[in-house]
């Protein structure tokens, strides 16, 4: 089954110029998606569409197997959790354990569970020390795992991550990728990850290249990063470790493209043991 | 003329039950005409540092010598204003200083403050749109109307107007698109080499340092932990574990190399001599 | 940068901090009522012993509490000279001429300088003992009754209590946008006022600009998480009265009848 079926779907802000252009796109149950772009190509306007905070102009989203519209976003929202760009934007409670208990409050779970849910999700993204932190004493990349932790807490069935990372420091960003990979091994979830970041589209299984309003390529990392013409007129890189591997198949040391680093590495480990 | 940096201490609520040493005591000299990256884990004290070069800031200790000024504790430095004219300071996400109707009157908005008649202000804001890869058509366009990364180049023509000679910026690229980055870094890029302006980048794209910077100085707890030539730098990647920074990726793929046995020497910095050596220690496919 | 504000959560462990936030609110109003009453200099000493007991219960700083009049002084300077001018009644204690303090007008002074250093340090000792959250927690179920007729009080609480937490960062902002203008020649010290009203401008804009902004993506996350101000939730945070809340309440009860009578009465 798919978690996310998208069939036609058009949108726009002005009733003029369509900034979705009749996508069909559908993301498998289980899977790591991640959604490419330049800024203005529409990956953030599907996100805010497949949660239902915009309404669309036509096509139909399903969520879980269940249509959405005005009557069924409650329901869907259920299903789904947003980690948003600006990490201090979305951190509603005023500490650490009021803001994981927001949601859990908006589903009206039973307050004598949620002490136990809250430190349940907290030592999963490891915050269980900040439970009694104010957001002005976290770092972006801890506010950030609070996020997920207040998602985590809905026992979502997807995550969709909207450039979640890009107003982090590197330490930030590790943690969340990082986060982000531990979750989809536990396989529970399926994640959806807005991104500028290539090397975290190298280690997705799916990839959806966006162009003014368009899907443009879809597959996975390597059948994606293989069309390098089509992403240079989209002005998207491709990643250091595969322009890497690539010089190295062109001097014949390897006779395959890879592209994470870690893949180059053991590339060249089996071909130095050979000696 | 370079700047000079002297025991500088700056201690922020010095007088609450709560001080907080942001910089103990940091000596420096940041070369003229040359690009210097800042680089240190956040609240490393760097934002700090930068914000004593144009006198936003003054020094709790020690002092600064910066483009002919003196700055030092108690002082009312002679002409602040004189200073923040030859040191520009560009902060993060500058787009959210924009404020005025039209794109020309934001960016005439400094040389006014600085005393420019209109008719001078006009002059200089059309000099400078081109510098910033905008035509004269966006003069009369609100900049609110623009995408991010117009209205950073905006808000950043902002500061250029005035002619600074040192140009400080405060992670310039964040939030932006890998092509805006690009875009961005070219233009702090050809400003230095065309320009010959001493550029300051607070930065913590290490992609970024290896690529357009000169001199880097790396900041820990408030203290200069290390100042070195570019190269020089990139061949210690312990400065950077040290303190917790992901290293570039190709001095990663290294690190990760030589940890399953290889043998790269530390100098090897660019793409072509790593494939020389790497060919050297594997058996070829032929 | 850190800058602890004065009457912000100070947070300590005292049998203050652990009061039910309702039966503070409840208190803080009923010693509000007190000071109000014209219940004479017994009336007053009566309520600063009080208050006296409920800061040193709080184990909160002397000076710290003190310090938050500050900002009171000019205003208290202001009314005395007004009064001096003003009230001409009581016994003549300076004479010179054509000016001359009477009695009443210091008394009149003292008296209402009394009451607002009260009042001041009534709300900072509140402030100071309870995290907003719970304060506003504490006036949602104290407005609850006027649900019945249709007030919106969880509505209410709900933008007290993120008005609250946006404090820091809104201030962290108008540092940064101030300086950011400054580096580009805005000087607020000097100028014309044509000057002065642009560097005012350029401040102003920017900050609403981003707390629109702000406020947008807030209630953007809000609604993804599942919010809706119309239907129930369920509540985290559980308030439950102890003994101390009853001491409290019943003790200021006491002090308020106290004043009435020695007012009224006696």
């Amino acid at each position: 089954m798919n978690a996310i079926e998208i069939k036609n779907l058009s949108f726009s802000y002005d009733g003029q110029k369509d900034v979705i252009k009749n996508i069909s796109l559908s993301i498998p149950k289980g899977s790591y998606t991640t959604i490419v772009g330049q800024n203005g190509s529409g990956k953030s306007t599907i996100a805010k569409l497949i949660i239902g905070l915009l309404g669309a102009k036509s096509g139909e989203i399903h969520v879980m197997g269940k249509e959405l519209n005005e009557e069924s976003v409650y329901d869907v929202r259920s299903h789904i959790g947003i980690v948003f760009q600006n990490p201090d934007n979305q951190f509603i409670g005023s500490t650490v354990a009021d803001d994981i208990a927001f949601g859990l409050e908006n589903h009206c779970v039973p307050q004598e569970n949620m002490q136990a849910i809250i430190e349940d999700v907290a030592s999963r993204v490891g915050m269980q020390d900040f439970l009694n932190s104010e957001p002005t004493k976290l770092s972006g990349g801890q506010k950030q795992r609070v996020a997920i932790a207040g998602i985590l807490a809905m026992e979502p069935d997807i995550i969709i991550f909207d450039e979640s990372t890009s107003m982090l420091d590197p330490q930030g960003k590790a943690s969340i990728n990082k986060q982000i990979r531990e979750l989809h091994k536990e396989k529970q979830v399926t994640i959806l990850s807005i991104t500028h970041d290539m090397e975290e589209v190298a280690q997705s299984e799916h990839v959806v290249v966006l162009n003014e309003g368009n899907v443009v390529l879809e597959g996975t990392p390597m059948e994606i990063f293989k069309q390098e013409k089509l992403l240079k007129q989209m002005k998207l890189d491709i990643p250091f470790a595969l322009e890497f591997s690539k010089k190295l198949t062109k001097e014949h040391i390897t006779n395959e493209c890879v592209c994470t680093l870690e893949e180059v590495v053991n590339q060249l480990c089996q071909l130095k043991s050979t000696i | 003329m370079s700047i000079e940096i002297h025991n500088l201490e700056h201690i922020y609520n010095k007088e609450t039950p709560y001080p907080q040493a942001a910089l103990k005591g940091v000596n420096l000299t940041i070369p003229e005409g040359k690009v210097t990256a800042i680089i240190g884990q956040t609240g490393s004290g760097k934002s700090t540092l930068v914000q004593h070069l144009n006198g936003l800031l003054l020094p709790t200790a020690g002092e600064l010598e910066v483009c002919g000024f003196h700055i030092q504790p108690l002082l009312k430095i002679k002409d602040v204003k004189q200073l923040r004219k030859e040191v520009g300071l560009v902060f993060q996400f500058p787009e959210y200083q924009l404020f005025e109707e039209t794109i020309e009157k934001d960016i005439a908005f400094g040389p006014k403050n600085f005393g420019a008649t209109e008719q001078e202000a006009s002059e200089l804001v059309r000099k400078i749109l081109p510098v910033v890869g905008l035509d004269e058509s966006y003069l009369e366009r609100s900049p609110f109307e623009l995408s991010g990364g117009q209205k950073r180049r905006v808000a950043i023509a902002g500061i250029l107007v005035l002619n600074p000679k040192v140009l400080v910026l405060d992670e310039p690229t964040a939030g932006l698109d890998p092509q805006g980055s690009k875009e961005m870094m070219t233009l702090f890029m050809n400003l230095n080499r065309q320009a010959h302006k001493t550029v300051i980048l607070v930065t913590h794209d290490m992609e970024h340092v290896m690529k357009y910077c000169d001199h880097v100085i790396v900041m820990d707890h408030g203290n200069v932990a290390h100042e070195a030539d570019v190269k020089e730098f990139f061949q210690n990647p312990d400065w950077l574990l040290n303190i917790g920074i992901n290293p570039p990726s190709i001095i990663r793929l290294k690190l990760m190399l030589n940890e399953k046995g290889f043998n790269i020497p530390n100098d090897i910095l660019d793409e072509e001599s790593l494939l020389k050596c790497i060919k050297g220690q594997v058996k070829s496919h032929g | 940068m850190g800058n602890f504000t004065l009457g912000s959560y100070v947070p300590m462990d005292s049998v203050i901090h652990k009061m039910d936030p309702r039966s503070k609110i409840i208190i803080m109003l009923l010693l509000m009522i007190s000071i109000f009453i014209p219940s004479g200099i017994m009336g007053y000493i009566l309520i600063g012993l009080f208050i006296f007991v409920i800061l040193k219960l709080s184990k909160l700083n002397v000076k710290y509490v003190l310090r938050s009049m500050k900002p009171m002084m000019f205003m208290m300077v202001f009314l005395f000279v007004i009064n001096v001018f003003v009230i001409k009644t009581g016994v003549p204690w300076i004479k010179l001429g054509w000016f001359s303090i009477y009695s009443d007008a210091v008394y009149q002074t003292l008296y209402i300088v009394v009451r607002l250093l009260f009042m001041i340090m009534i709300t900072t000792i509140l402030t100071s003992t309870t995290k907003p959250l719970d304060l506003t927690l504490g006036i949602e179920k104290l407005l609850k009754p006027l649900e019945k007729i249709k007030f919106p009080s969880h509505v209410i609480a709900m933008m007290i209590s993120i008005a609250l937490r946006f404090i820091p960062t809104l201030i962290e902002e108008t540092q940064r946008i101030m300086n950011a203008q400054a580096s580009r020649g805005v000087d607020l010290d000097n100028g014309s006022l044509k000057e002065k009203l642009m560097a005012i401008l350029s401040l102003i804009v920017p900050l609403f600009i981003s707390a629109f902004d702000r406020a947008d993506q807030l209630a953007n996350a809000m609604e993804a998480r599942g919010y809706n101000p119309n239907a129930t939730r369920t509540r985290y945070k559980v308030l439950k009265f102890s003994t101390m809340d009853f001491v409290g309440l019943f003790s200021s009860c006491l002090l308020l009848i106290v004043n009435i009578a020695i007012a009224y009465i006696l």
